[in-house]
């Protein structure tokens, strides 16, 4: 179903503080590593979320500050999720009226491409300041984010949703 | 250009692109600063103090269900540990019991071997085996019998004096029939003066005492008496009993004289066997007798 093909309420800005705050906090969990190799980067999939439904509130600008907090929140080097962050959210928000007409099955495959370059990215910067290759399983997150990109598409809309559909058909 | 010309309602801030391009070339240059000259590193630190209480949010849960199960595992390690120790300690406790058993079984063997020396080495050291089933006598199996060369009417004593009599012999064991076995009786001696007396068993759980002594006999209470030797079956001046208590009743013609025995004949579980052959004066008469009354026998046929 189109996500564009229904009415919703307009967003209220502290929800999605609120859902970045949730998607962090994820990130944060100290999963072991079999579990984290599985687990997708759910900061990056919210962000493109936002992105695709609400680019007048979320653009690169949040990418980029996100992805801030995640380099000190990951120790990592900073502007390792500033780069992928910002590149794969302008690529969102220029197409953001055809990604929004696309069905939730389309929009994974869209999504699974992103998903991938921001790991691209990430794995570029990092093995050019030195790092090692982290292995293959470094790459499933993105599947698992692809897959997921629907169940969070429905969550994420939930509250935008009218309660009585019937009465705006009316 | 074109944003200049834009009514302000469809005013969006900067174009994307250019936002990429700003916030690109900010992450590049913070990754090469960061990268190269590491000075970024206060940022760093006032940063994740902001992330502290999402950091928190992440793992307390986390962290709290593991100091749970830290909790319930510590418990039943613990349990499992108490367990064990209690197991041990009753093993050690076992161990200990058997210890001051084996101590005590020492000390009594060393004082058996002293005693087999004051009987120039003669005796065997047995271990008694089982009390007699029946109830009504006072006898003790021991672990030496024929085959050990143990005879009938051997003594047998514990380092404080007679406990009885080999009175059954098998090939492996013996039997020996206490003190205080009703009816049997040891010739003794008070040990003060010399006076001879019998001492009677009356069965066990009672005391020895002894018959027929008239009342003015000179027997006090805590005299010691000692084997006589007449009846040549005990050797003389092993002790055997304590006088305990002198009841002269004048409505009885002998003293009733009640004694308890110098060993703890139900005691112990090694005993020594005797091995004193006495040699005895054969019976000449009655076998000088025997030929002469057959031959009687045989002169009125």
């Amino acid at each position: 179903m189109p996500v564009s093909s229904q009415l919703l309420k307009p967003v209220k800005r502290s929800f999605i503080v609120f859902t970045f705050i949730v998607a962090l906090t994820l990130a944060l969990i100290p999963w072991g590593p079999m579990v984290r190799a599985f687990l997708p980067d759910f900061v990056a999939l919210t962000l493109l979320y936002w992105c695709m439904n609400q680019p007048r509130h979320v653009g690169v600008g949040w990418a980029f500050w996100l992805a801030m907090l995640l380099d000190i929140a990951d120790g990592n080097v900073f502007g390792q999720h500033g780069l992928a962050y910002c590149a794969t959210s302008w690529f969102v928000l220029g197409r953001h009226r055809q990604l929004g007409m696309f069905p939730l099955w389309q929009q994974a495959l869209y999504v699974a491409p992103l998903l991938l370059a921001n790991q691209l990215i990430m794995l570029l910067v990092r093995m050019a300041t030195g790092s090692g290759f982290p292995g293959w399983s470094y790459f499933v997150g993105t599947l698992s984010g692809a897959l997921l990109w629907p169940l969070l598409s429905q969550l994420l809309q939930a509250p935008q949703r009218v309660d009585k559909p019937a009465e705006i058909q009316s | 250009m074109q944003a200049t010309t834009q009514p302000v309602f469809f005013k969006q801030g900067p174009k994307p692109f250019s936002l990429l391009l700003i916030y690109a070339s900010l992450s590049l240059t913070l990754l090469v600063v960061d990268v190269r000259w590491q000075i970024l590193q206060p940022v760093r630190e006032t940063v994740s103090v902001a992330l502290y209480p999402l950091q928190w949010l992440a793992t307390a849960p986390i962290s709290a269900a593991q100091q749970v199960g830290d909790y319930f595992v510590s418990q039943t390690a613990l349990q499992r540990e108490n367990r064990k120790l209690q197991d041990d300690k009753l093993l050690a406790s076992s161990e200990l019991m058997r210890l001051q058993a084996l101590r005590q079984e020492n000390t009594q063997l060393r004082a058996l071997l002293s005693t087999r020396a004051a009987h120039q080495g003669k005796g065997t050291l047995t271990e008694v085996l089982y009390n007699d089933r029946d109830p009504f006598t006072a006898k003790l199996v021991v672990d030496r019998g024929e085959s050990s060369g143990v005879r009938l009417g051997q003594v047998v004593i514990d380092p404080q004096g007679v406990v009885g009599q080999v009175t059954r012999l098998q090939p492996l064991t013996a039997e020996v029939t206490l003190i205080s076995n009703k009816g049997h009786t040891v010739p003794v001696q008070v040990v003060r003066n010399g006076v001879r007396a019998v001492l009677y068993g009356l069965g066990p759980e009672n005391p020895l005492e002894v018959h027929w002594m008239p009342l003015n006999a000179d027997i006090r209470s805590d005299d010691v008496l000692v084997t006589s030797g007449i009846d040549g079956t005990y050797p003389p001046g092993l002790p055997v009993a304590r006088v305990k208590r002198v009841d002269r009743n004048a409505g009885s013609a002998f003293a009733r004289i009640s004694c308890e025995p110098a060993a703890d004949i139900d005691k112990h579980r090694f005993l020594l066997i005797l091995d004193e052959r006495r040699d005895q004066p054969a019976r000449p008469v009655e076998q000088a007798a025997k030929p002469a009354r057959r031959g009687a026998h045989k002169e009125p046929a």
